[in-house]
């Protein structure tokens, strides 16, 4: 991995709509570093989700290039841009996702499961260490519905950091928690990617989370302010 | 296919709506069991049907063909030429015979590797009587321990002989003798149509199982066979067994080419038995087949409401960079699962159906001898091919939901929940 930004968006424009197009995002120019810790502010409707799914390889640009770990992605089609998720990105949404019918240490693993069988032996202790520092140790073979909501969404926070991405994406993550867990699993974000050095982007309404972070990079309608 | 992720989620999908998976299995159950049982039911009722036709014919005759004489109307169409009634009237009654028969027989047994077996006979029309009772039968020349080899009489045998027949000896079916009282050692008189008559002993009673054959039947020897209907050395007709009771038209077609004879096939003789079975068969295929639509149907909604309910978990897996393929692999998997263990399951009921049917047992004829109630064919191939089938269907059931699935776009499902 070369010194560069993680992902680096050139020149992104993104409109929506065939018949009447909805610009949404306009010029954005954005790197973020390795480990770095960059939150994203800004009024709804202001297009934060949707530069989020750029940089999460999930959407194309309208225009301009988005450059993940310096290899450019506008040519590569849906099956190489879900490779590409695998190995560097993980995900945490406002809500869990978590598969019902696997157990807890098995959704942790998943993203290693769809690499492989030796992919996912590897990490299994890895997942066990992780779970029980986030105080799960002993839910490790519980379902999804036979834990809390915080406890649901550090799993899902776990489980976004068990490939070791380089950039980690997080659209509302605590926008489902009260304060206490949501100030538990900031921390938790926080600290892991601090160890991990994954760069982690967060998408948020609250503002004293957002306020956290090395940087915030303001959003409104659609254009970066400076 | 072989994905060890889309196999883990496809079994816990399984097993999580265990529920559903079970019904499912027993939608496809309920259609195997009756692939088979059908399947197995038609086959032995058609192989029971076949078999009471050609059981007791060659399957393949070999003879002179019929002579049609010029009709006196026709004759006298032709210009001028001279009309021998004497003429026509010895064509008409001579016998249709086949002088050179040795050399057509080996001929005949070298033909073909499916010419199972081959035998001259001496056939014609005759009186057979006893005192004061007389009764036209079918009498049949022949040798019998090469005619056993076409059709069966010496297992039949109630009493007395076949194999061996002597000189002046007949073997005839039950029914024959008890009409006419007889038991092994009686006299019996014979008169063929040509005028030759016969003293001949009987040495064999037989029950064939075809009602036709036992009430109007006598075997003799091919020599008397011959000095009865007059024909000297020679043989009026040459049955042939084969290995491939179907192949007997294409075999007689072949043989065509081969004999200066007419070749004729059972299959000639019984095209509306043929076409019966056919149909028989069609309707059974056709009800086999609304069944398998019928799983499919029920197999392919099953999957499509997995995958609508669990739109966003698909969603998430394919964020998390599972690739279309791998989706893909989930739901064609759970189909092709649902239909294997549903397709096992039904194998063994349809098979222990059959298997239950086919030990039913009921008296035949007067002789007291027990055949299977229901005629029932069970093979390997036909509960292999069912199952394959299930699968197929199960695959085929899945293609759908799994495309719906693949195609799911994570920025749908995951926002705005």
């Amino acid at each position: 991995m070369d010194a560069g930004p993680v992902v680096e968006l050139r020149a992104v424009n993104k409109v929506y709509g065939n018949g009447v197009p909805t610009p949404v995002l306009f010029d954005i120019d954005l790197a973020v570093a390795k480990g770095e810790f960059v939150s994203i502010v800004g009024a709804s409707g202001s297009g934060k989700t949707t530069l989020l799914n750029l940089m999460g390889l999930l959407d194309s640009p309208t225009s301009g290039r988005i450059l993940l770990n310096g290899e450019d992605t506008a040519r590569l089609d849906e099956d190489a841009r879900a490779r590409l998720r695998l190995q560097y990105l993980g995900f945490i949404f406002q809500f869990h996702y978590l598969l019902p019918q696997f157990s807890v240490l098995e959704n942790v693993l998943i993203p290693r499961r769809i690499m492989g069988r030796q992919a996912e032996r590897e990490q299994r202790e890895r997942a066990v260490e992780l779970l029980e520092r986030v105080g799960l140790g002993n839910r490790l073979h519980y379902r999804p519905g036979q834990i809390s909501g915080g406890q649901q969404q550090r799993v899902a926070v776990v489980r976004a950091f068990i490939n070791e991405p380089a950039l980690v994406l997080a659209d509302e993550p605590t926008g489902n928690l009260d304060s206490a867990n949501s100030k538990a699993v900031f921390a938790l974000m926080r600290e892991i990617s601090r160890t991990l050095g994954t760069a982690f982007i967060l998408v948020s309404h609250d503002e004293a989370l957002a306020s956290q972070a090395d940087r915030i990079v303001p959003l409104v309608d659609g254009r970066i302010v400076h | 296919m072989f994905d060890r992720f889309a196999w883990s989620v496809a079994l816990r999908n399984l097993r999580y709506n265990l529920g559903k998976t079970l019904l499912m299995m027993g939608v496809v159950a309920v259609s195997v069991t009756l692939i088979i049982f059908l399947g197995a039911l038609i086959g032995g009722l058609q192989r029971r049907l076949i078999a009471s036709v050609t059981g007791a014919i060659p399957h393949v005759v070999v003879r002179q063909p019929e002579r049609v004489p010029l009709s006196v109307a026709d004759a006298a169409a032709a210009p001028d030429g001279p009309l021998y009634a004497g003429e026509r009237i010895r064509l008409e009654r001579q016998k249709r015979k086949i002088e050179d028969w040795p050399f057509w027989l080996a001929r005949l047994q070298r033909f073909d590797p499916d010419v199972a077996a081959v035998s001259p006979v001496v056939e014609g029309q005759g009186f057979m009587s006893r005192g004061a009772r007389r009764q036209g039968v079918a009498v049949v020349g022949v040798i019998p321990e090469r005619h056993n080899a076409v059709v069966d009489i010496q297992s039949k045998l109630v009493t007395g002989r076949f194999f061996g027949l002597n000189a002046g000896e007949v073997a005839l079916g039950y029914k024959l003798a008890d009409e006419f009282s007889l038991r092994l050692g009686d006299k019996i008189r014979l008169v063929s149509i040509e005028g030759n008559a016969g003293t001949y002993t009987v040495a064999g009673i037989f029950d064939s199982g075809f009602a036709a054959v036992d009430g109007g039947t006598i075997y003799l020897t091919l020599r008397d066979g011959q000095t009865l209907f007059g024909v000297g050395t020679a043989v009026t007709s040459i049955g042939l067994k084969l290995g491939d009771i179907f192949g007997a038209d294409a075999m007689a077609r072949r043989l065509a080419l081969q004999v200066p004879y007419e070749t004729r096939s059972w299959m000639e003789d019984n095209q509306s038995l043929l076409s019966g079975l056919r149909a028989q068969s069609q309707s059974s295929n056709l009800i086999v087949g609304f069944t398998i639509l019928g799983a499919g149907f029920g197999i392919a909604s099953m999957l499509i409401m997995s995958v609508m309910s669990q739109l966003r978990e698909i969603g998430i897996l394919k964020a998390m960079g599972a690739n279309r393929r791998q989706i893909t692999a989930v739901f064609a998997v759970e189909g092709m699962l649902l239909s294997l263990l549903g397709g096992a399951a039904g194998a063994v009921q349809g098979s222990a159906l059959c298997l239950w049917l086919a030990g039913f047992r009921t008296t035949a004829s007067a002789t007291g001898r027990l055949v299977e109630t229901f005629p029932v064919d069970l093979g390997p191939a036909l509960i292999l091919g069912s199952i394959a089938i299930a699968v197929g269907i199960g695959f085929l059931a899945s293609l759908y939901p799994a495309w719906r699935a693949a195609r799911i776009n994570p920025i749908d499902v995951i926002r705005g929940a």
